[in-house]
């Protein structure tokens, strides 16, 4: 969570090294984004994906201070040909257009549930790689995040 | 010492009703139906030494053979028998629940002595075959444990074992963007190895916590 990230911010000799740690980008869409809208990512992380094929998820928490909602419409990637929103339901999963932020609450991306599927990755992953992801919200512009691959059977706070 | 024995083996009605809400539950989430069957036998389970669900019906497990990941016919009945065993449909291609789930028994199997490691037999089942070869599948598998036992073959015979438990498998679908996804119940159900039946299971989203627990007793044969 938070303090995991300030360990980690901690450990970076330079202001480039806590950028690229990724665990929190705070929304800078030049000074235009709305007053009712603040958001901030954090706990992102991609497991590293067990099969050849480089299918992977995704997983964040953005967390909404501001008193309006927003909705995260699209998410792409540099590194990666396609990442999609999906939700895993009780037996498969849905590829969703887009996926609310609530005023003064989060939207949580987590394992089983509501994640991000990531494909075409530009070179193959390993354990430590930084993924640049880029999510666009309605109103709060984009956010780019630096999300770091981590082991397999990686769980925030673990 | 509380070893129950007999008590979970009332249960006619309760079990039928688990059997319908099991072929509708996997993933966390979800309708109400799902909520009513693990609903349904909680009170089964917190009588139990085991944090997993108690199951009311004990599922024989089914008779299947299919291809082993070494290319060799693999006969699930005859090779587990009398062996603690868990067993999970899914596919490899799978980017959220298969290797979470999969990734929570592999870690909670690290943390066994390797006398009760050994007792337990992991078993996947491939629900997407036609991508699934042995050679995918180990390579998968390996991520988690190099002992994990993977099955693929047959689409119809998976089908028809997963229905026997209660657990939905359908078609894989072939996405516009090249990407498959596979339904299919995602719950793992644990045999004893008293009378080789399931016993336990555990719903998606079971914590490595809950297996870290449980294994231990799966492996000793402890009475659900």
């Amino acid at each position: 969570m938070a303090a995991g990230f300030t360990r980690v911010a901690l450990t970076g000799a330079v202001l480039a090294a806590v950028l690229t740690a990724g665990a929190i980008a705070v929304a800078n869409d030049g000074g235009s984004t709305p007053a009712g809208v603040k958001l901030s990512v954090a706990d992102p992380y991609i497991p590293l994906p067990a099969g050849g094929d480089g299918m992977a998820a995704g997983y964040l928490t953005v967390r909404n201070t501001g008193s309006d909602a927003d909705t995260l419409i699209r998410v792409t990637s540099p590194g990666a040909g396609s990442v999609t929103m999906h939700r895993s339901t009780d037996t498969t999963m849905q590829e969703v257009d887009s996926l609310p932020v609530p005023a003064g609450g989060t939207l949580q991306l987590a394992r089983g549930g509501t994640h991000l599927m990531i494909m075409g990755w530009q070179k193959p992953p390993t354990v430590g790689d930084r993924l640049e992801i880029d999510l666009t919200f309605a109103k709060g512009g984009t956010i780019a995040v630096q999300v770091p691959v981590k082991p397999l059977t990686y769980r925030p706070g673990s | 010492m509380n070893l129950p024995t007999t008590r979970s083996r009332l249960a006619g009605a309760a079990a039928l009703a688990l059997t319908a809400a099991l072929s509708l539950s996997a993933c966390g989430s979800g309708s109400g139906a799902h909520a009513a069957g693990p609903a349904a036998v909680s009170k089964e389970a917190s009588n139990s030494p085991y944090q997993g669900t108690v199951l009311t019906k004990h599922f024989d497990k089914p008779d299947l053979t299919l291809t082993d990941t070494s290319g060799q016919p693999f006969d699930l009945r005859r090779r587990t028998a009398g062996r603690t065993t868990l067993l999970f449909f899914g596919y490899t291609s799978c980017p959220d629940v298969c290797p979470t789930t999969m990734g929570d028994i592999g870690v909670a199997m690290q943390k066994l002595p390797a006398d009760q490691r050994a007792k337990i037999d992991v078993v996947f089942v491939s629900t997407d075959p036609q991508r699934d070869t042995p050679k995918v599948l180990r390579t998968w598998l390996d991520s988690f444990d190099k002992d994990f036992i993977g099955m693929t073959g047959d689409l119809d015979k998976v089908k028809e074992a997963a229905k026997s438990l209660g657990i939905l498998v359908e078609d894989p679908v072939v996405n516009k963007d090249g990407s498959v996804t596979s339904s299919h119940g995602a719950q793992v159900l644990a045999f004893l190895p008293s009378d080789d039946k399931a016993h336990v299971l555990y719903l998606s989203n079971t914590d490595t916590a809950t297996f870290a627990h449980d294994l231990p007793l799966l492996a000793k044969g402890v009475a659900a």
